[in-house]
């Protein structure tokens, strides 16, 4: 698995390279479109050339841009090129199965089946890719592949069923006290349980909190989900709320 | 200075003084209603052309009447018809609109436009100056100033004092002062009125935009198109677009958590936007800032907020000029109607007239898009996922119809639970996706360690 992903690192693959192309410049973009777009080179050398020399970086911005973009990006044109050279280009995503904008499922084949999980494991690889080098949209090269195309079994064999033993086992030991524990407590047996309201919602209650909390951060993030959805909510309310100490400012 | 202040006091005032000490003054008010509108953009000049046509005397200051503002200039179709927009002032009729996802996905929004629909596009200061003209032709006096501060009254009935300094050429220059029954903050995001009444803060996003002039070719690509650009390197929590305006692009982009970084997503949006913007030079460079959600007190006293300055503007869309425009009017035709009724404008009635209506029609749409704003824009999984679901004809049906016509009306139920399906359903699958991306970056990590 190292192996396979770092093919898909840069050639200077130390981790300090790595994170300054990926903060500041898209060099790889730069040279692949230098014949198109000799505006966006002049863009490159002010907003991306800071990376190779950082005290230029606060008037670059905007003064350049906009003289550059349109008489002056020829002389530009050679400063920008110097420092994308610099900065070891990056290629585009290229992988041999991925043609005309979607995976092509024949190459998935294994054993006269399409390999789902191959292409699980493409896709993700290229979304890594995209989101560490982020590519121009191309009408040409138009992007057509949704997860859709994979079918819903292949996503259940490969990330719910190895869970699916973990949170049955769970949810098996958890019932099996609650109903001892409800049996103690009001000599209602299993059978009886079954039959009663409360318990049914305990037993709902019970399958919920499996599923959704199956980690300590998920406690976390289920409260901040809870506080960030009545957030914007509050905000409207909260002039209704204000009504004694305004009457004040009339 | 003093002949400009004068001239602003109604002579009717002096005439009923002595009325003007009980709350339940008249149940025939004696004179006409004054209102200060502090703003002359969609807000402020709706508010006063709806104040004007119910017979008050609106004053509406504007601090820069020939200003054009960073918008992305788009309207829905009903604001045409509802504010009787004439025809020839749209730019651009947008037909079509592209949504790409960080992995470059795009989905074509228009295949389930109704014939004949299309999303105006407009510049500003043409829209702006024409609801300011049709203001003063209701009878509003446009009076081109800077309002500096506002003095609040002592008792119910006393006067608010809107104290500016005056920019127009035929009056002088100078300071002036206004004597009004009631203030409309129609003033923007930076709202100079929500601080002197103690309206309280909101949170507010950066919009970034740079106006780009393409060549013919290329803007023969944009010519009925708009884009929005999702993606990490984008915005962290919001879109980049590409929205065509009369002989130029807008390409920009916008964020609340990350301010500082606003140049790098702009960088960001440019090169997404690669070789279609190719070849263009930058005119304009702008910003401003969008509220994101209302203000705690948009009515205090017989001040009220309205537009930017209320906080007015949806999530995930930041779509702000017609709720602007639509508040701006509301407001005022329950001031107006107030004080016919009861002689008295007052926080409750304001309440009650304005905030009330305005809440239960707009409440739920706000509230929804917000939500959506969570779901979708927060992580590259709910991009593509939001991407992917936007190709599904219901859910662009339902998303014209909502926000053309700004109905929120419930769909057919079928219908509707197969959309909750499909989002689920894509959902979890680019949310699976999105943990197997982590996963790999976490191994790529640890590669890295053991060979250092």
């Amino acid at each position: 698995m190292a192996m396979a992903t770092s093919t898909f690192s840069p050639r200077p693959a130390s981790p300090s390279t790595l994170k300054r192309l990926r903060t500041g410049a898209k060099p790889h973009l730069h040279l692949s479109f230098a014949r198109l777009c000799a505006g966006r080179l002049a863009r490159a050398a002010a907003g991306e050339a800071p990376v190779e020399a950082p005290p230029k970086q606060p008037d670059v911005d905007l003064s350049p841009a906009a003289a550059s973009n349109g008489a002056a990006v020829k002389a530009e044109a050679p400063v920008a090129v110097e420092a994308e050279a610099e900065a070891a280009p990056v290629p585009r995503f290229r992988d041999a199965r991925w043609l005309n904008g979607t995976w092509d499922l024949k190459q998935f084949e294994k054993g006269g089946a399409v390999d789902w999980d191959a292409v699980i494991d493409a896709e993700a690889r290229r979304r890594k890719w995209l989101e560490d080098y982020p590519e121009a949209t191309d009408t040409d090269e138009a992007v057509v592949f949704d997860t859709s195309i994979i079918p819903w079994w292949a996503w259940m064999k490969r990330f719910h069923l190895p869970e699916a033993e973990k949170l049955n086992g769970r949810a098996a030991m958890v019932g099996f006290f609650m109903a001892y524990f409800v049996d103690s407590l009001t000599g209602m047996g299993l059978v009886d349980q079954t039959g009663n309201f409360f318990c049914k919602t305990l037993l709902f209650v019970a399958v919920a909190g499996v599923l959704l909390i199956r980690k300590n951060e998920d406690l976390e993030s289920l409260k901040k989900i809870i506080d960030e959805t009545t957030f914007y909510d509050k905000q409207w309310q909260a002039t209704w709320q204000e009504d004694s100490p305004a009457e004040r400012k009339k | 200075m003093a002949a400009a202040a004068a001239a602003c006091y109604s002579p009717a005032r002096i005439a009923i003084s002595c009325s003007s000490s009980s709350s339940s003054a008249a149940s025939m008010p004696g004179r006409p209603l004054r209102v200060a509108v502090v703003g002359g953009g969609p807000a402020g000049a709706s508010a006063a052309e709806a104040l004007a046509l119910a017979g008050a005397r609106a004053f509406l200051l504007e601090r820069n009447p020939a200003g054009a503002k960073p918008c992305g200039g788009a309207i829905p179709l009903c604001m045409l018809d509802e504010f009787a927009i004439p025809r020839d002032l749209v730019d651009r009729r947008v037909t079509r609109m592209r949504i790409l996802s960080p992995s470059n996905l795009a989905t074509d929004f228009s295949r389930a436009l109704p014939p004949g629909a299309h999303i105006p596009m407009l510049r500003r200061e043409v829209l702006d100056s024409f609801l300011r003209r049709r203001a003063a032709d209701a009878g509003a006096a446009l009076v081109p100033g800077l309002v500096t501060s506002l003095s609040l009254p002592t008792g119910p009935s006393d006067p608010y004092l809107v104290h500016y300094i005056s920019s127009s050429s035929s009056e002088g220059t100078g300071r002036g002062v206004l004597e009004v029954d009631a203030v409309v903050g129609a003033d923007g995001a930076n709202s100079r009125v929500a601080r002197e009444v103690g309206a309280g803060d909101y949170t507010t996003a950066i919009a970034f935009q740079e106006r780009i002039r393409l060549p013919e070719a290329a803007m023969a690509y944009y010519d009925d198109l708009a884009e929005m650009y999702l993606g990490g390197d984008v915005s962290p929590d919001f879109y980049g677009w590409v929205f065509p305006k009369c002989d130029h692009v807008a390409v920009g982009t916008g964020t609340v958590a990350a301010k500082p970084e606003i140049k790098r997503f702009q960088s960001g949006i440019r090169a997404r936007a690669g070789a279609k913007i190719a070849g263009g030079r930058v005119v304009k460079v702008e910003a401003h800032p969008i509220p994101e959600h209302p203000r705690p007190r948009r009515v205090v006293g017989r001040v009220a907020l309205v537009g930017d300055a209320a906080g007015y503007v949806t999530r995930c869309s930041g779509e702000g000029i017609y709720f602007a425009a639509k508040s701006g009017r509301l407001c005022g035709q329950a001031m107006a109607e107030e004080w016919a009724r009861t002689g008295a404008v007052t926080e409750a009635g304001l309440r009650q007239g304005y905030l009330r209506r305005w809440d239960d029609e707009f409440l739920l749409m706000f509230r929804f898009l917000d939500l959506l704003q969570r779901v979708f824009y927060v992580g590259n999984a709910g991009r593509e996922a939001l991407v992917e679901m936007c190709a599904d004809e219901y859910v662009q049906r339902r998303s014209f119809e909502s926000y053309l016509y700004k109905q929120m009306v419930p769909g057919d139920p079928r219908g509707d639970l197969r959309l909750l399906w499909r989002t689920v359903a894509s959902m979890v699958r680019c949310g699976v996706l999105g943990r197997e991306v982590e996963r790999l970056r976490r191994l790529e990590l640890q590669a890295r360690e053991l060979r250092v």
